[in-house]
């Protein structure tokens, strides 16, 4: 969820081992096969991210509003806000990094948000070991807008 | 591309090396390369197998070339890392001799490298489950391993700290957590609300100073050999120092060390052998009591050191200054991290 790289840049990296295999002269060296089996790890690991993150997303911004509902603090407004315009995971870390740095210590909200953070990275790993097949993202490709 | 026959090897990296290995006198004008191969795994440093004819009739020698190249995962430094095998050599510890050192970083292989002996045994892998089935089975029944890897680390720990400290650098617990929020912050591309909160948990959790001791910084099962149901090397001394050796013991508890990934690995401490029992016979055998709140700051700390350098991995990526895609896979490891750092909060 507050993950660097994008998916652009991740395909791009997979793409070039892919050329380098191509390239490849006879048996591989343990370090490329390496390489190999790496590639195919991330675009597992891209494709079960893909499937779970608008689910995430929605489910975090729920989550953070109602743990936060009642509080008025213009630190706490200002965060709410932004959670609620962001678009991505990583401008949600950005909100929840400036609020919990602005709260006291022993402020209960912190406890609460947490929770909510446990939650989504208990969350988002199961998301991460599921492997989506075929035909779910077959499914979910004709469902999405065009 | 291909593997390394007699007649496919590079020529300028076997130059280098047997240059290395005449200045160290542990080779002569008779010696030559006969096996060169770049192996699998090592995140910053690049490890070559070779493997050498004196003309002493003896018959082939096998070695390790360890190379930092041009666009290293950790601005460690190589020298730190051979001192501590030079420093090692009469310790009774299965470590490696080591066969010269080359510091210059113009070298076939990109960067600084130093040659060692290449020990017997093979590596485990905790995220493979045959490889956790094995470390099982030993638990199961002889333990051999299991009792190695405890030995052993009682023998790092018992290394004189004042010899220690001329091979490598001395930090506390202050520093040390100030050296990974620092390599963090640096390379960071996106904020992270649970390593910012994490950094704040551990400052609060200084432990009591110990006497200081020889820190492997990296101990873990799958930096040994094992071979006939032993441990016969302890490798990958880059993130050593001299501190608290109970980061040893918390960054070998953390569950990615027993093969967590998305999923849970073994329920063995790194896989390998019972907490309970681990920390029993460490204490007894190093005269070091073990303090399960201590052990967990030290496992924190050791989260937050691979969230660093995975950090850095995906920062060097993201700029293209390597293209080695490991770097950017580990940006896939940070989620398990980051459950691990909220368990031992208690969030």
């Amino acid at each position: 969820m507050f993950n660097a790289l994008t998916s652009e840049e991740l395909l791009v990296g997979v793409g070039r081992v892919l050329r380098m295999a191509a390239a490849a002269d006879g048996a591989l060296e343990d370090y490329q096969r390496s390489q190999i089996l790496s590639a195919y790890s991330v675009t597992r690991l891209l494709a079960a991210e893909h499937a779970a993150a608008a689910e995430l997303l929605a489910w975090l911004r729920a989550e953070l509003d109602a743990v936060l509902d009642d509080d008025r603090r213009e630190l706490v407004l200002d965060a709410r806000a932004r959670v609620e315009a962001a678009r991505t995971g990583v401008e949600v870390g950005d909100a929840l990094v400036d609020l919990l740095a602005a709260l006291p210590r022993e402020d209960p909200r912190r406890a609460g948000v947490h929770r909510v953070l446990r939650e989504l990275i208990d969350r988002e790993v199961a998301a991460l070991a599921r492997t989506p097949s075929m035909r779910s993202a077959a499914v979910r490709s004709r469902s999405a807008p065009s | 591309m291909a593997r390394s026959s007699e007649e496919q090897i590079d020529a300028a990296k076997a130059d280098a090396l047997l240059a290395t290995m005449r200045a160290a006198g542990s080779a002569d004008a008779s010696s030559r390369v006969t096996y060169l191969e770049q192996l699998e795994g090592g995140w910053s440093r690049h490890s070559y197998a070779a493997r050498v004819d004196h003309g002493d009739g003896e018959g082939e020698r096998a070695y390790i070339l360890r190379a930092r190249p041009a666009g290293s995962l950790l601005d460690t430094d190589l020298g730190e890392e051979f001192r501590t095998y030079a420093l090692l050599v009469d310790a009774p510890l299965p470590t490696p001799g080591v066969h010269g050192f080359e510091p210059s970083g113009d070298t076939p292989f990109t960067g600084p490298f130093f040659v060692m002996d290449r020990l017997d045994g093979h590596a485990v892998n905790v995220w493979r489950r045959p490889d956790r089935d094995e470390l099982a089975r030993d638990w199961d029944g002889p333990r051999g391993v299991a009792s190695d890897l405890v030995d052993n680390l009682v023998a790092i720990h018992a290394i004189d700290p004042l010899a220690a400290s001329a091979a490598v650098t001395p930090r506390t617990f202050r520093e040390t957590v100030d050296r990974w929020d620092g390599i963090y912050h640096e390379m960071a591309l996106v904020a992270d609300p649970v390593v910012e909160e994490a950094y704040a948990w551990i400052r609060e959790r200084e432990p009591d100073p110990v006497a200081p001791a020889l820190v492997h910084g990296d101990y873990r099962i799958g930096n040994c050999l094992i071979d006939g149901g032993r441990v016969t090397g302890i490798l990958d001394w880059e993130l050593s120092s001299v501190g608290d050796p109970r980061f040893d013991l918390g960054y070998m508890a953390l569950d990615y060390q027993a093969g967590k990934f998305t999923t849970p690995g073994s329920s063995l401490l790194n896989a390998t052998a019972d907490r309970a029992w681990f920390h029993e016979r460490y204490a007894r055998r190093s005269g070091r009591p073990v303090d399960p709140e201590v052990v967990r700051t030290y496992t924190a700390l050791g989260a937050l050191m691979l969230f660093a350098i995975m950090t850095t991995g995906v920062n060097v990526y993201a700029k293209g200054e390597t293209t080695d895609v490991r770097m950017a896979w580990g940006r896939f490891a940070l989620p398990g991290l980051r459950q691990d750092l909220a368990r031992l909060m208690d969030w």
